[in-house]
């Protein structure tokens, strides 16, 4: 049976399809690892029991019997959903998320809840209120986050795919941390229903496998229009796998972000892993290589920062002691328990967001932080959309430095915050874009690089992340711990 | 480097609905110090340009009144009675 822990999606639908194997056989296996490994990796809140994951199972299609793990802040009818929070310890979802029900439709086996970072918030999962999750590849460090737990349970093979969400970065840093593909999808591509918000405006649902093929099956189940998201979009194909083999386009341009590259404190194991990756495409594959600065780079994170922490205020007022499980006790009067409610229900990082949030929107501020972040908001997408005249993908690191040890930046919040100087200027442009491992530090922990597409590029980031891959043996390797 | 002060931080904290102990103010005038610091420089590349909005349109649905079961969620809540939440008395008696 440990062929399966790393097999990939077509490889466990063959042997479905020849009955070498139940998909009652695989969820059973899946749940057995996570017993024997995850005391210790810490990369999910629940596993459900086997009878209750196969009960309403449909036997058929794209990815019937096919286990995968569901990050903490999407709903599950009658599943719980806590955000790793206490403030959610026990809510229990009435109603699917949309990404939910396609996954059902599709015949796939909701296996359990990922740990995360609180509400989404952080780089390092460490911020989760229930457990620390570790990194497969070194158990002192991060996993990386939001989804952290997502992450680490593919990555350590436990289950073949996992859901993460993205406001910054929260999919492509975990699997990047991780050695693992992630892909966070066109914002509207895939739909919010059911996603507990962080900032809507940025949120969007992701994929990690540790295959690209892998991520392509899954997105390709998720993806759909849905009216019940005003900012869903209609794309004219969802399949994103039949193409995956094809070689890119003749006079095909990949724009390489050179002031990402040459960005100061940017690890020098990355700068070279991703150098590598370039010279592929540029010499293997002859595609033309072309250096150019977004101006705009080096503005995103503030900008980000604001515009999330802004939203999240907005967004996190409804957790107030009235609706969801947790209520302070002590409180006389109502004003006292919601701020008792929401002073023990949410952890530090979450608190401090809210605060920065009300504090950029509040009178005599917005204007210097939150009008201003909207102004370079429309100047990095303005600057996108000349770009994307030029190239047809750009290239840059996904991360600033490898996974680092599990309460390194408990003393500078910044830094760990800036984990997303390359990732979320994506979001903000509401972009595709994909990390691809390349390689490995000399202390054995993965290296990745970013590919970034216009609007509805998914198709091609796939198409190009395939030929990486299967140019280079990343994928194949595993940790050795599991 | 922006200056927070005590008493910013507990008005921000009343606008957030979140009690603060005493213990947490000088961390969290710190970490607000940190992050709004480095915000700030979002005003040095925009200044005074004014940048198109993006073109975005509002999209509708028609108001169609769908079945829920209300029980399912009020059993979520702390308190609930028949088909409201409790709350704390919010008027003098």
């Amino acid at each position: 049976m440990s062929m399966f822990a790393f097999a990939s999606i077509d490889d466990l639908k063959n042997k479905l399809a020849k009955k070498e194997v139940t998909p009652q056989e695989l969820v059973q296996y899946y749940a057995q690892r996570f017993a024997k490994y995850d005391d210790s990796l810490g990369s999910a809140l629940e596993i459900f029991d086997t009878n209750s994951v196969l009960k309403d199972a449909i036997n058929s299609g794209p990815l019937a019997g096919i286990p995968g793990l569901i990050k903490d802040n999407i709903c599950q009818d009658g599943r719980r959903a806590s955000c790793a929070s206490k403030i959610l310890e026990n809510y229990i979802a009435t109603y699917d998320a949309t990404v939910v029900k396609n996954l059902k439709n599709a015949g796939a086996l909701l296996m359990g809840r990922a740990n995360m970072d609180e509400f989404a918030m952080g780089s390092s999962n460490e911020h989760s209120a229930y457990k620390k999750c570790r990194n497969p590849w070194n158990d002192q460090c991060v996993p990386g986050g939001s989804s952290g737990g997502s992450a680490a349970a593919v990555a350590a093979g436990l289950v073949p795919w996992a859901l993460g969400s993205e406001t910054g970065g929260s999919v492509r840093l975990p699997a990047a941390f991780c050695g693992i593909v992630g892909i966070k999808p066109t914002y509207g591509l895939v739909s919010r229903y059911g996603l507990i918000a962080y900032a809507s405006s940025l949120d969007q649902v992701g994929v990690l496998t540790r295959g690209v093929k892998d991520n392509a099956h899954v997105l390709s189940a998720i993806a759909s229009h849905d009216p019940k998201d005003s900012t869903s979009i209609a794309s004219q194909d969802y399949d994103y796998v039949k193409n995956i083999n094809m070689s890119l386009p003749k006079e095909f341009t990949i724009g390489v972000v050179a002031n990402a590259l040459n960005a100061e404190g940017l690890d020098l194991q990355v700068k070279h892993a991703v150098e590598q990756a370039i010279k592929f495409y540029g010499e293997d594959l002859k595609i033309n290589i072309k250096y150019l600065d977004l101006k705009t780079l080096d503005y995103s994170a503030a900008a980000y920062f604001i515009i999330s922490r802004a939203e999240a205020a907005s967004n996190l007022a409804r957790f107030d002691g009235v609706r969801y499980g947790l209520r302070s006790k002590q409180a006389q009067n109502l004003y006292d328990m919601y701020a008792d409610t929401r002073h023990d229900g949410f952890g530090d990082e979450v608190r401090l967001r809210i605060m920065v949030g009300n504090y950029v929107l509040s009178e005599g501020h917005a204007g210097q932080y939150y009008h201003n972040a909207q102004k370079v908001q429309r100047m990095i997408r303005q600057e996108i959309i000349d770009t994307f005249t030029k190239v047809d993908l750009l290239i840059t690191p996904s991360q600033a430095m490898p996974a680092f040890k599990i309460g390194a930046f408990d003393q500078d919040k910044l830094q760990m915050d800036l984990q997303d100087y390359f990732t979320c200027f994506v979001n903000l442009a509401g972009l595709p874009a994909i990390s691809v491992p390349c390689g490995f530090t000399k202390d054995g922990l993965p290296l990745a690089f970013q590919l970034v597409g216009p609007h509805l590029s998914e198709a091609v980031l796939y198409r190009a992340a395939y030929q990486y891959e299967q140019a280079h043996d990343w994928h194949k390797k595993q940790p050795s711990n599991f | 480097m922006v200056k927070i002060t005590r008493e910013e931080v507990l008005k921000l904290a009343t606008m957030s609905r979140i009690h603060i102990h005493e213990n947490e103010i000088e961390e969290l005038i710190s970490q607000l110090k940190s992050v709004l610091s480095y915000a700030e420089r979002v005003s040095e590349i925009c200044g005074d340009v004014s940048v198109a909005s993006s073109k975005n349109s509002n999209v509708f649905r028609a108001d169609e009144v769908v079945y829920t079961d209300s029980q399912s969620i009020l059993a979520q809540a702390p308190q609930a009675e028949d088909n409201y939440f409790v709350v704390l008395p919010i008027l003098d008696k």
